[in-house]
Order: structure tokens, then sequence, then C-alpha cells
């Protein structure tokens, strides 16, 4: 069964699961956006008291994202103002206007103003206040500008005008080319162009500061979780490609695009991507005097770190290993208990591969409780609840434990873990096979709001746990013969997962295990043998099982029972109990289907112990459902009905529709059977209650198209209603049973000797 | 027009007169273009070849109606573009329509705008727009240019000027047809060749290319040959050339012996620069290999004069900074050397030797920060450099990160796949992280395609010992003890000792006494093990006296050079070097 993967990598730029782009510090330089916004500010402070309190708010709740926000086309700029107030915008129109068609002293004097509203002795700006830091940052940095500089200033402001000019007189200009041979030249010089606009259009221009700094952090944070909204991985490149080349020293782009490659799984551009990202990371990171040495030593030690987590994500764990010793053994050199931690988690996946590693996990828990860090803590409970869970802890506990854990998820908002938290409850209640539970569950995240700040307009990422929940609500649906429901669902994933992407292949082993039933329960063996390939591609083991049966049920018995057998030895050693029992319970099927039913009795106690230890409830019914069939077989009916009790109860609560009707349809037939020692009246009472027992698997049956079975009951029912003496009954049956019949391939097993 | 006066002829070397007035007559068209490295070249070619008599020497070139016209704006043009007034010149060529006069127009309008382009650098407005400075004339020039090579009005300057700019404007492709068209309109012109050898990357690249048939063919192959580290074609090349009749062009020499330096045969480069230096005493160009040469072999007192030779000579320029900076830094005066390679690179951004030295500098001052810096700076402009990738390697080894490190040393084997060091540095990261087999591979691999520094084996034969594996780390010191007094060289060799002993203690082991007792004897002509040696001598002895009587004939040690002589040449089967490593 699915849970969540271990597929949340550490990311310098990620710090509890937010996004920070913003590593360096940024020095303010003066550029015509900001110097409207200058404009804007004086205008304000001109127009004073004139303006209405309404206004005012407005104004100002404008101006803080202005001022921290990347820089926008004027166009833009004069539209956010004339929102807010129209006649301010006109006037600082006019003034940029008067500024940029004036002369250079006119920018000079612009200057020179402005320090004027910190001087009287009551000042219109504060110098603390934010717009005074603003204010005070940008006349520092004009008057650190060199002569050729301050020309450049004027020239680009000139340029920053004209350029919003021009696109309101667009259509003009356009209009007023006449000259044909002008304009042939026009054609040509465009044409020439041909090639180098292409690769221009893409960027459309050098990105500022912040402009890079928000497009990489949105890319980022998309990247995260919902991959689908990013940019294509080609474009993604070709617009970090064009960013690093007006900026080489734009470090987070060399990160960004190590993401971008690992989505495309490209080894050798992404750990390049990596290695140069660390190497720019240590200059800076030795640059700031503040960090010292300390600042550095730690780019080196995640910079290991990262490798490890890189070759882990494409499967070279022995590399990763490697690696990641190193970034231990550095971490540990410099004390860095945080690295550390980060470090013991990574240990810990790894390890994964080779053993049970609880007690790492257990301490690397503590340890992150101690150092403060929620996010590690967290994502440790949850891996340890997962191992737990496989290993058949107490489910009161675990589930005590991810409460516990969710306390602290929302404690520190941790949206990411939430929705993980979730989906794992979801993935547990059906490893416990209590569907209603899991279906509860996966509605409950599928309805929640997310809590990121990022984006708030969407609701939901497009993260795994998502995946995870929509993936096992197909799969709920399609055991409750809802096909229709279930193929929107998977419908659903397909969009919001294309198949490409890093999630899809979740959906698609659940896809194929649904139609895999459907297969088998319409006896269409091929396609269901046709289907084993594509889950063996994607899950091994999972596709060795379904293999087996198919076999089974193409009464290839050796063959089924050698590969049962082989899984059987694979499944013990790699401790996956589930399978280890679901196995165990094919191959009691086989043996009754060879009508060996004292060598099944063994194997089948043997997993329901097993069921039981790892309290796998359905699974242990399931198992009594079986034991009880043999006992039925060997002649113990009423045992049979005694111990079915037990498992009834749970199979209708919780169990696959198919799984319902086999079980009231044994129900019957014990019923029947033990019935034959019973007086005339309490038999003929029997016998009805088995009708209706009948009656209601039919239903069951009815629902996922088992016609097969749906024959079998037919057959069964009119056999009884012979028996009791209803011929009416009796013959509607037997018509149906006719048709039925006619539509369906005799079956190779005796009737009474299958329960499935 | 004039082409046709100057097409060289055939590929052969045969009418030397003849190539002598080619070359002649081109290096006065280039200087009448204001191309100055091309007339260059071809003066310095010319003077390596006999005088011509008076009657031979070529006529002056036919001036046409339309030079005529254009004589007056031309003259004062280039009076003004030799003054460095581009921007003046170009105003006054304007509307010329001779192909020189054009030319010189086009030309002065692309320098104009790389100088601004230069000058911009230094003040712009913010960290992003550093990078944005852009040749503004570029485009323009591309776009008038173009017009003119469709109707096929360039001649080979024009189209050179034409590849430039579409080189320029990172259109390699389109650049490269031109470059061959400008090669084939006018192969005397040099500058077009080497625009060519920058563009091509590798062999494959070459082999498509359809060059013209002249004998200036062979110098271009002969250059790319030494670009594309394809040394034994190169040199092959060169010396045909100097049996061709240009034994006395500079050109050529410094050539070789650069070619020397890239396979790192030192010794004829060194006594080929030493040859080059009496001849053209007050060269400055490749003096900066050359240097690196002496500080190879640390010979400081050629250092130390050719430092103060070049100061002299022009302080200002790149190859000097260069020599200067390894002079201090072998005499460990890094912060000096630093500074020195610094100032190179602002007299030259594009220079690479010195960011790489650079980074070697800080490696050895321990700031491996600047050093990372420095290093990828040099990677950053030539993503093929070797030494920057071996550089960063050991940066990295140095902070004791030896997986991390291992992506760096295997881009500079990747580009130097025959040098042994990096295969060495490879093989002992790959002993750090314990990785015994991939360490045999590497340090086998290093031995195999001639180990310069000659540890190779001696580590080796170490892992093989810690290994138990006995017999082939025997083997292993024997053949490092062979190599050894092959090289004919008495350098005290550290590991000399340790082989001897481990020998010795072997062949007692195997009870081969006359080996061991040899062995044990050239132990005790070390310092460090003459005691054990001496103790093992005592034992055999004392075993053989107990034992039967030794075989009397005493062949000659094995482990020298005359046993060696027998098989001459020890057939080194390069097996190709698969590390299981799966990263790049």
């Amino acid at each position: 069964m699915a849970s969540v993967h271990e597929s949340l990598y550490f990311n310098p730029m990620l710090t509890n699961g937010v996004v920070h782009a913003n590593v360096f510090g940024v020095r303010d330089w003066v550029t015509p956006h900001k110097m409207a916004l200058l404009v804007l500010l004086s205008e304000l402070g001109r127009a004073g008291s004139q303006l209405g309190l309404l206004e005012r708010r407005r104004l100002n709740r404008l101006l803080l994202p202005l001022l921290q926000g990347p820089d926008m086309a004027l166009s833009r700029l004069r539209k956010a103002i004339e929102e807010c107030c129209p006649h301010l915008a006109g006037s600082v129109h006019i003034r940029l206007k008067l500024m940029a068609e004036g002369e250079l002293k006119d920018m000079e004097q612009f200057f020179d103003d402005l320090s004027d509203s910190f001087s009287g002795t009551e000042p219109e700006v504060h110098k603390t206040s934010v717009v005074g830091l603003f204010l005070r940052h940008m006349i520092l940095a004009y008057n650190k500008l060199s002569f050729s500089q301050v020309y450049k200033l004027y020239t680009a402001l000139q340029q920053y005008f004209h350029k919003d000019d021009k696109k309101d007189g667009a259509d003009e200009s356009e209009m007023e080319l006449t000259n044909p041979e002008e304009l042939d030249g026009r054609m040509e010089k465009e044409e020439l162009d041909g090639p180098l606009r292409e690769e221009e259009i893409a960027c459309s221009g050098p990105l500022s500061q912040k402009q890079a700094e928000y497009f990489l952090s949105q890319q980022a944070s998309l990247l995260k979780n919902d991959e689908t909204k990013a940019l294509a991985p080609a474009s993604l490149q070709k617009e970090l490609n064009n960013l690093l080349k007006f900026n080489p020293d734009f470090a987070e782009a060399h990160y960004l695009s190590y993401l971008n490659n690992l989505r495309v799984q490209d080894v050798f551009s992404s750990t390049h991507s990596l290695l140069h990202y660390f190497d720019r990371l240590i200059l800076t990171g030795a640059e700031s005097k503040s960090n010292g040495d300390e600042g550095y030593g730690r780019s080196l030690r995640y910079a290991a770190l990262n490798l490890a987590a890189l070759h882990c994500r494409f499967g070279h764990y022995q590399q990763a290993e490697l690696a990641l010793q190193e970034a231990i053994r550095i971490a540990q050199e410099s004390n860095d208990h945080v690295c550390l931690q980060h470090c013991l988690s990574w240990l810990y996946i790894l390890e994964q591969k080779i053993f049970d590693s609880c007690v790492l996990l257990e301490h690397s828990v503590n340890k992150s409780l101690h150092f403060g860090l929620p996010y590690l803590a967290s994502l440790g409970i949850q891996s340890l609840v997962q191992q737990r869970a496989f290993a058949g802890k107490a489910a009161n506990k675990l589930m005590d434990a991810l409460k516990d854990s969710d306390l602290l998820h929302w404690k520190h908002s941790l949206s990411e873990l939430i929705d993980i938290s979730i989906a794992q409850k979801t993935a547990i209640w059906r490893l416990y096979g209590r569907s209603t539970m899991a279906l509860q569950q996966a509605q409950t995240l599928l309805s929640m709001n997310s809590l990121e700040a990022v984006n708030v307009g969407v609701q939901q990422n497009n993260t795994e746990s998502f995946a995870v929940v929509l993936c096992h609500l197909a799969e709920l649906h399609a055991e409750q013969g809802y096909f229709a429901a279930a193929s929107e669902i998977l419908k659903h994933l397909k969009e919001r997962f294309p198949p490409n992407s890093q999630h899809a292949q979740l959906w698609m082993l659940f896809d194929q295990k649904i139609q895999f039933e459907r297969a088998m329960n319409d006896g269409r063996y091929h396609v269901a043998d046709s289907l084993v390939a594509g889950i063996t591609a994607l899950n091994s083991i999972e596709g060795v099982y379904r293999k087996a049966i198919v076999l089974k049920a193409q009464n290839q018995m050796s063959e089924a029972h050698k590969l049962l057998q082989k899984l059987l030895i694979h499944c013990q050693k790699i401790k996956n109990t589930e399978m280890v029992i679901r196995v165990l319970l094919s191959t009691a099927e086989l043996y009754w289907r060879s009508s060996c039913h004292t060598i099944a009795l063994p194997v089948l106690l043997q997993a329901l112990a097993l069921a039981r230890e790892y309290s796998l409830q359905y699974l242990a019914s399931e198992t009594v459902l079986n034991l009880a069939f043999s006992q039925l077989i060997l002649g113990i009916p009423e045992q049979a009905l005694n111990i079915l009790h037990m498992a009834i109860e749970p199979v209708l609560a919780h169990g696959a529709v198919l799984d319902k009707g086999c079980a009231m349809f044994l129900v019957a037939k014990c019923q029947v059977a033990s019935a034959a020692s019973y007086t005339p009246e309490k038999k003929t009472e029997a016998l009805e209650s088995a009708i209706l027992n009948l009656n209601e698997a039919k239903n069951y049956f009815a629902k996922v198209d088992c016609k097969e079975q749906l024959r079998d009951v037919l057959y069964f029912q009119a056999r009884l209603f012979h028996t009791l003496g209803k011929t009416q009954e009796r013959n509607k049956c037997a018509m149906l049973f006719r048709q039925l019949h006619q539509e369906l391939p005799a079956h190779g097993v005796p009737l009474i000797n299958a329960f499935k | 027009m004039a082409a046709a006066v100057v097409t060289a002829g055939g590929s052969d070397f045969s009418d030397l007169r003849e190539i002598k007035k080619q070359l002649l007559s081109v290096a006065e068209r280039s200087r009448e273009r204001g191309l100055q490295h091309s007339g260059k070249w071809a003066a310095e070619l010319a003077f390596a070849l006999e005088p011509l008599p008076l009657s031979e020497l070529p006529p002056p070139p036919v001036l046409t109606e339309e030079d005529a016209r254009d004589l007056d704006a031309y003259t004062l043009a280039k009076s003004y573009f030799d003054l460095k007034e581009y921007d003046r010149a170009a105003y006054f060529l304007q509307g010329c329509k001779s192909q020189k006069a054009y030319f010189l127009y086009m030309y002065s309008r692309y320098l104009s705008g790389e100088k601004k382009k230069d000058d911009e650098t230094v003040d712009s407005l913010g960290p992003l727009e550093k990078g944005q400075v852009k040749n503004e004339a570029l485009r323009e020039l591309r776009v008038e240019l173009s017009k003119k090579h469709k109707a096929q009005e360039l001649d080979g300057f024009g189209l050179y000027l034409y590849g430039v700019v579409l080189r320029k404007l990172d259109l390699v492709k389109e650049a490269i047809d031109v470059f061959v068209e400008a090669a084939h309109a006018l192969p005397l012109h040099w500058g077009a060749w080497l625009e060519l050898c920058n563009l091509i990357t590798d062999k494959e690249m070459l082999k498509f290319l359809s060059l013209p048939d002249t004998w200036m063919k062979e110098f271009f192959l002969a250059h790319i040959y030494t670009e594309l580290q394809l040394i034994e074609e190169a040199l092959q090349k060169y010396q045909s050339l100097i049996d061709a009749g240009f034994s006395k062009s500079t050109y050529i020499i410094s050539q070789i012996a650069v070619a020397y330096h890239n396979i790192r045969d030192i010794d004829k480069a060194l006594s080929i620069f030493n040859e080059l230096r009496k001849q053209d005493p007050y060269r400055i160009e490749n003096m900066d290999t050359f240097s690196n040469l002496l500080y190879v072999r640390s010979m400081k007192p050629e250092l130390s004069y050719l430092a103060h030779n070049l100061c002299e000579i022009d302080k200002y320029r790149v190859e000097t900074c260069c020599v200067i900076g390894n002079y201090y830094s072998l005499r460990s005066q890094h912060e000096k050397a630093a500074l020195y390679f610094q100032r190179a690179l602002k007299l030259n951004p594009r220079y690479l030797g010195a960011w790489t030295l650079m980074g070697h500098e800080y490696m050895e001052m321990k700031n491996t920060s600047a050093a990372i810096q420095a290093y990828r700076h040099a990677i950053e402009v030539n993503k093929r450099d070797y030494r920057a990738w071996y550089g960063l390697g050991q940066t990295y080894e140095i902070l004791k990160m030896p997986f991390y490190c291992l992506y760096y040393y295997r881009r500079a084997h990747q580009l130097r796949p025959n040098d042994s060091r990096m295969l060495v540095a490879l093989g002992e990261c790959y002993e750090k992280l314990n990785q015994l087999v991939e360490a045999k591979k590497c340090y086998w691999r290093a031995y195999a395609v001639g180990d310069v520094e000659k540890m190779a084996l001696v580590k080796l034969a170490k892992l093989h010992e810690q290994l138990n594996e006995s017999e082939q780390a025997a083997q292993c010191y024997i053949k490092y003890i062979q190599d050894i007094y092959s090289c004919g060289e008495v350098v005290e060799h550290l590991e000399v000792s340790t082989a001897f002993r481990y020998l010795a203690q072997y062949y007692f082991k195997c009870k081969l006494w006359d080996e061991a007792s040899a062995c044990a004897q050239k132990c005790c002509a070390f310092n460090d093990t003459r005691e054990e040696g001496k103790a093992l001598l005592r034992q055999i002895l004392q075993l053989r006296n107990q034992g039967e009587t030794s075989s009397t004939d005493v062949a000659a040690p094995f482990f020298l050079p005359a046993s060696l002589s027998a098989s001459n040449t020890p057939t080194r089967r390069v097996s190709p070097l698969n590390l299981s490593s799966v990263t790049p």
C-alpha cells in the first residue's frame, strides 16, 4: 500500500517548508522605477491635506508593496496609482514628463529637493520611517553615482518614460509608415533580426534583481508544490540561462536549475548545477563578514549533504552514502548539530534501503526536538509511524503519535506536513482495513484549504500527499463498485499530475491495479495478464503477485505455486507482512482448489496469526472466510458458521463489494450444509434465511458485475427453492441461470468447491 | 579584384619566393585596413624567408577609380584610426564605396563599439547591468554586412569582419560558415584562420570543414592541432613547415615550444624557448608559458632574469605580469603573486591563465574560498580549462571532502584523459573513500598512460600490500624500481627504500635467498632502512647456512635496467578506465 515517500529533500531556499530567495543582501540602486516612486512620494507630501481620508488610506496601502516589490513598467504603476487617486496619478505623470523631457539638471534639482523633506522643525517624513528609510537609501545611492552613471540614469529615465509614451501612441506611428521604400527596409531588417529575436523574445530583456529573485522564488515554490504550474523544464532552463548570462553571480539560479534538472532526471546537468551553486555560495558566504568563517564552512557541509540527496534521488545509494559520510564528518568537526540532524534524517532514509533502522530515527526525532527543528522532527515522527505501522505496532499509539505531531504542525503552521500527516492516516487506515476511516481522512484532506501564503489564490497544492489520497480514493470507490467514479478520479489525477511529472507513477500503478481487478472479475484473464507487465514496471512485488493470481485463475497451478513460494520468501526477507499474508492466502486457495484442504488449513492459520499480530484486520477477516470455507468442505459447517460470525461484521462494514458477496454466499452455503442435520421445520427456516443471504450476495455481485459468481448463486438458489418446493421461484432462478450460462464458458471447477 | 593578385598558390612550398611575395603584399594590405595582428603575423613569417631582389618585390597595389575617389577620406580616417579615434574615423568614411575605405569604416565602428563596451563595464548602474553591457553597434553592423554578404559584395576582409560580428553575437554556426568563406576568398589573411581556430572545438568539426587548399592551410592545421591538444600531429606539421624553409620563423619555434609544454616535455620546451629568446630577445608573447616551465623546474635565477628583462621591455603587458606572478610564487611570496595576476586580469579580463594561476596562489595562501572563486572564473571563461577543474578538486581535497572533489577531478580527467596527475588524484580520493578497487584502477591507468611523478606504482603497490596481494605488490615495486633506474636519474626518491624493503621481505618469505639478499643490500644504502636491511641479511645468512648451499651463479640483479633491456619497452596495455561510479 502506497504511503508518503521520502521526497522531501533539503533545500537551502526553504526553511521549514517556506521559500526564501533573498539570501544575499541587496544593495539599493537608483532605477527609473524607483525615481517614479520618489516622485510619487514627493507629490504625496505636496498634496498633503488636500487628499481625502479614503484616498490617503488607499495610497498608504499601495506604497508598501511598491517600495518592496520589483520594478514595473510606468504604465502599470500609473494604473495602480490611478485606482487609488486619479488626481495624483496625473500630477506624477506631469512631473516625470517634465523631468524626462527637460534637462539633466531637472533630475539633479529633484534629488537636491528630496533631502529637504527631512529638514524643518516638523519634517514631512520621519528619518526612521519606512518611507524615510527608502528616501535616504535612494539619496545615498544617487550621491554615490559617478558623472557618467548619472547621465546613464538620466537616459534610462528617458527611455522608461518614452517606452510608456510610445505604447500609447503605437498605433499612430504604425500608420505613419507610408513610405514604401522605408517599409521595405524595415521588413528586411526585421527579417534579418529573425533568429536573434527568437532568442530574445523568451526573456524580454534582463530582469532586475528583485524581479529575478521573485521569479526564482516563485518558480521554486511552484516546483515544490505544483509542478504543472511551473514553467516547462525547457523554457525554465532557457530563462535561467538568460538570467545567468546577464548576471553570472546570481547563484540561486544555479540551484533552481538543479531542481529543474531533477525534474527531467538529468544526472549530469543537475550535478553540475548543484556544485556550481555551492561553489558560488561559498564565495558569498566568505564575503559577508557577519557570518565569518562559520558561514563558509556551513555551506560546505550543506553542499556535501545536498550531493548525498542528489545521489539518493537518482538511486545511487552507495554514492549517496559516501557523500553523506563526508557531510557528517565535516559537520561533526565543526559541531554543527543542526546540520547533523539533517544528516541523520538522510542517514535513516539511506539505511532504510538496507535494513530498518528505527533507532536512528528515534534518535533523530529526540535530537531534532531538542534543537528546535520542528520540521525535521515531524518528518521523523511520520517516518517512524510509517515504519511502526508496517512493523505491526499498536495502532492507538501510532495514532497518538500522529496526533501529537499534528499539534506541532498546526502550531508552526507547517501546512505541507499537515497534508502528509492526513495522507498518512489515510494510508494507515487502509492498511488496517478500515475503509470508512480511510475514506473520511481522504475527504478531509481534499476539502481542506491550503495554509500556504505563497499562492493564496490556489486552494490546494499538487503535492505527493494529494496524489496519494486521490489514489486511495479511486481504489476505495472501485472496491465499492463505483467504477465510473473511480475513473473520474483517475481522470482528475491525470490532469493534475501529468504523466511526466514526479508523482505520476502513483496513479499509474493504481489505475492499472483497478483495471486488473475489473478484468479479473469479468473473467478476462488475458486482459489482466497484459496489465501485469505494466504493474511490474511500477512495483515489482505487486507485479509478481498479480502474475501469480492470473496464473491461478488460468488453472496453471504449479506455475502459480512456484511463483508464490518465491514471492513468499522474498517478502519475508524484506518484511513486507501485508504481502506475506496475501501470498499465504493465495497459496491456501491454490491448495483447496487442488482439493488439499488439510494442507491449506495450517497455511491459513499462519496467515491469520500474522494478520492478527500486525492488526491487519481486513486481511484477518478474509483469512477467516477462507478458513470457514475449508471447514465447510471438511464437513464441519457448524464450526464454519461459528467463526464466520467473527468475520462477517468487519467484512460487511469495510470490505469490498466482491468480498461482501463472497462472504454472504459462504454464509448461505454453511447454513445449508448445517441444516442437513436439523429438524424439518428448522431446516426450512434455515434454508429460507440462506435464500435471503443469497439474495444479498446476488446484489453485491451484480454491483461489480461478476457474472460467474452470479451464475453460481442463481444455481444454488434454484436448488434451494427446489428443495423448498417453490417451483415458480425456482424456475425464475433457473431461467436466469440458463441465460448467464449461455453467455459464459463452462466452469472447470465443481461448483461447490469454489468459494471465490 | 585585388584578391586575384595574391591568391595563394597550391599547397606545396616549392616556390618560396612566390610565398614571400604573397606574404609581403598581404602584410601591406592588412596594415592598410588596420588589422595589425594579421599584418604582424605575415610580416614575421616573411622575415623568416630569404630577402627578395629589387626586381621581384611585389608592385604597389593598383589603385582603382574608386580608391582614388576615397583616397583623401581614407588617408584622414586612417590616421584617426591609428590614434584610436574610431568614431571620428567612421564619421569621415561615411559613404565611401571602395573596398578598403568601406572596410575601415565598418571596422572602426566595430572597434568603437567594443571600446565603449569595455568602458561601460567600469561604471554600470547596478549589479544586474554588469552582464548587460553589449556592443550596441553589433546588430546594426550585422544587418548592413549581411545585406552586403547576400549581394556578394564583401571581399576577404569584409567577410572576416562579418564573421567577427557574428561570433560576438554568439551566432557560432553562421560565424564558422562566414570564416570559411573568408578563408576561401582571401587565404592569406591569418586573422580569419585564427578565428576559425577559436570556434572549432573538436576534431570532428574540423573534418567537415571545406577549407581552401593552400599552403596557409598547413599553418592553420598545425595551429589547431596544438589547440585541440593533438600534439603529435601538430609537431609533425610544424616539422614539415620547418623543412619547407621556414626554419627561421619565430612563430613556428614558439608554437613548437608551446606544444612541447602541453605534453610536458619540459626539457625540450625549455631549450626551444631559450633558442627563441636568443633569436628574438624582446619578444613578450608566449613568455608566460616559458615562465611556467621555469617555475615547474624551480629555476629561480632564470625566472628572475626573465622577469626583470620583461619588466624592462614593457611592464604593462599581461605576459609580463604573469611572469612576475610566477616569480613571486616561486619565491613563496604568494600575496604579491596574486596581486600581479590580478593586474594581468585588469589588463585583459579574458586572459584565462591568470585566473587559474591566481587560484593556485590563493590555495597556497590557504584562502580556499578565494581560490574557488578564481577557479570558477577560469571555468567560466573556458570550460575546457582542465587546470581550473583540477585546482577546484584540490581545493576541496584540502577541505577534506574527498567525495565532493571526485566530481572535479573527473571533469579534469575527461579533458585530459592521458594525464597521470588527474588519475593519481582520483586514485587518492578513492583510497580515502576506501574504494580500493577503483583506486587500483586509477593508479594502474596512471602508470599505463605514463606517470609523470612516478608515484602511481608505489601507491598501487601499497594498495596491494593493504589488500594482502603480496605478489602484485612485489610486481609493482619491481616495475617501480625498474622505472626509476631506467630513467637514469639518480634523484633521491623517497619510496625507493620502501620498495626495496618490501621486496626483501617478500623474497625472504618466498625463500628466494639470492633476490632477498640483493634487495637487503640495496636497503643498506638508505638511511631509514639500513638497520632493517642488515638484520635481514644476517637472517638470510643464517638460514642459508642451515639449508643447502645456494646456487653459485650470480645473476644480474633483476631490477636493473640491464634485465629490462631484454624487453625494452614494457607493453603497457591501456585498458579502458571503467570506474563504477555513475556520477558525471
